[in-house]
């Protein structure tokens, strides 16, 4: 399949502070990508990376064949880009943005945009200042689907929204990500968001990628097991056990091993009434880099 | 494409301007008024001599308006930019960078002088009236550099606003300050008559300053 974004051995440094070091990823053509991580991780670095605001220590990114460093103005037209926060101009009313975003694309549609915006109740001359965020919100995405671009990269985009908005900007992006056969890589902090969005997923741990893989593969191997230990027994740490934890003598461990397997190891260990549960997204997260 | 560009900083800068031009006029207009009214009270003769025998201008009141109009105007243009990073929005826009960036100090600059053009002609036209050609060149050529710090202190705040970093930023302001000084520096009248070409051309060249910062911007540094 076609990579429409390759990054390749990434590597940065905020001063002494390693953020990464040689990260490799792809994101195919057609696919909602979604980045996970804590904070610190460098979701935003990687983001900003890709966005051609920050010059990564070594390593290199392409979008759609091109250096990001070296991008043509062309190629930066099939690009959209959505700031954390939904920034944009905010001294603009939606009538002025508009105005001004169409003479920058040919294939600007103006319908799209303003069919999300009569869903606002924003006077037409309102600046986008005086917007809440989810209006602002709005008319990001308004924007966005007007540019109508090939590929998509969202920071953050469930910031300062309520779930209203969100689920909004989530079923309007999903649609019109599949009906277009666009490719969209995204962060988000609200997991259950990606949930519904993203085909495609990449968990950070500090300094790597600990996972990447199409969501539903994820959702089908992953398992909680839960079990009850003796008094003072202690979790081992097997490989394929992710973050065995305990509470008071229950013992709660995540694994991507076949069910069996892992059911056996435990009873192994001496653990009684091992049971395995099904998990959804930001538990195989949690699960997968720990609760702290 | 240029034209949006245009679009986007006029609506900035559209209210900020008018109140420059006005006052950037009514200053001037104030300063004829007065030289006027000690005329017709006093006589042109007078003023003739005062002129020639103190080396009075008449029109100190104008000497810091240019260069408070020019700062100004960067604040207004460029910090809007600088809030929550949208500088990012005008970087991702599908032309090249120092485009984007010398369009937008193009409009300003641009500007900047238009709001200069009324206060000069109405000095132009009023001294004339009653100055010999000599004083009333006297008059404009002293108040040229006044006018060319207007444009540096723009091109300066620019610089300092568009940089990322509040550690630079501070270094900058100090450059910046240091390079105002250079407009001021001498206080009597067509001190700069010999220097002016050359200073010109540095108040030009001194555009090119934001785009250190923009390269800066684009390689992500921060404090």
């Amino acid at each position: 399949m076609e990579n429409v974004i390759e990054c390749r051995n990434l590597t940065h440094y905020y001063g002494q502070r390693l953020i990464y070091k040689d990260l490799n990823f792809n994101v195919p053509k057609g696919r909602i990508l979604g980045l996970l991580g804590k904070n610190g991780t460098g979701k935003t670095t990687t983001i900003n990376i890709l966005s051609g605001f920050l010059q990564p220590r070594s390593g290199e990114c392409r979008i759609l064949g091109e250096k990001i460093g070296e991008m043509n103005p062309e190629t930066r037209r099939r690009i959209g880009l959505l700031i954390e926060g939904h920034v944009q101009y905010q001294f603009m009313t939606i009538e002025q943005i508009e105005r001004f975003y169409s003479a920058f694309y040919p294939g600007w549609k103006r319908e799209a945009y303003y069919e999300l915006m009569s869903r606002l109740k924003v006077a037409p001359r309102q600046r986008i200042n005086r917007m809440s965020c989810g209006q602002r919100s709005q008319v990001a995405l308004g924007l966005i689907l007007a540019q109508d671009p090939e590929v998509l990269v969202l920071d953050d985009f469930s910031l300062g929204l309520d779930p209203g908005y969100r689920r909004l900007f989530v079923d309007y992006l999903r649609e019109y990500a599949k009906a277009e056969n666009k490719t969209v890589f995204l962060t988000s902090h609200i997991i259950q968001d990606m949930e519904r969005l993203v085909d495609d997923c990449i968990i950070m741990d500090y300094g790597r990628i600990l996972v990447q893989m199409p969501v539903d593969e994820l959702l089908g191997n992953i398992r909680r097991y839960t079990a009850t230990a003796e008094n003072g027994y202690t979790p081992t740490q097997a490989e394929g056990l992710y973050n065995p934890s305990m509470i008071r003598n229950m013992l709660e461990v995540f694994s991507m091993r076949p069910e069996s397997e892992v059911i056996e190891m435990l009873k192994a260990e001496g653990l009684k009434d091992v049971k395995a549960e099904k998990i959804g997204l930001e538990d195989a997260f949690i699960g997968l880099t720990g609760k702290y | 494409m240029i034209r949006a560009i245009f679009y986007k900083e006029w609506i900035k800068i559209g209210w900020y301007w008018l109140l420059a031009l006005i006052a950037s006029t009514g200053f001037a207009g104030f300063a004829m008024l007065r030289l006027g009214r000690a005329c017709s009270l006093k006589g042109a003769a007078h003023i003739w001599q005062v002129m020639i025998e103190r080396d009075a201008i008449f029109i100190d009141l104008l000497q810091y308006v240019p260069l408070i109009i020019g700062l100004g105007l960067a604040i207004v243009q460029f910090v809007p930019e600088l809030q929550r990073k949208s500088f990012k929005l005008t970087l991702h826009l599908p032309i090249r960078a120092t485009t984007a960036v010398g369009t937008m100090l193009l409009f300003g600059a641009t500007m900047l002088i238009v709001s200069f053009i009324p206060a000069i002609v109405i000095m132009y036209c009023y001294l004339q009236s009653f100055l010999a050609p000599e004083l009333w060149q006297h008059v404009l050529f002293t108040s040229a550099p006044w006018y060319a710090a207007g444009l540096a202190a723009y091109f300066l705040t620019a610089w300092i606003a568009l940089e990322p970093t509040w550690a630079r930023r501070v270094i900058n302001g100090v450059i910046a300050l240091l390079i105002i000084k250079v407009y001021f520096q001498q206080a009597k009248p067509e001190a700069y008559n010999g220097f002016m070409p050359l200073l010109s051309i540095v108040t030009l060249l001194l555009s090119m300053l934001s785009m250190i910062s923009l390269t800066r911007f684009r390689d992500g540094r921060q404090d």
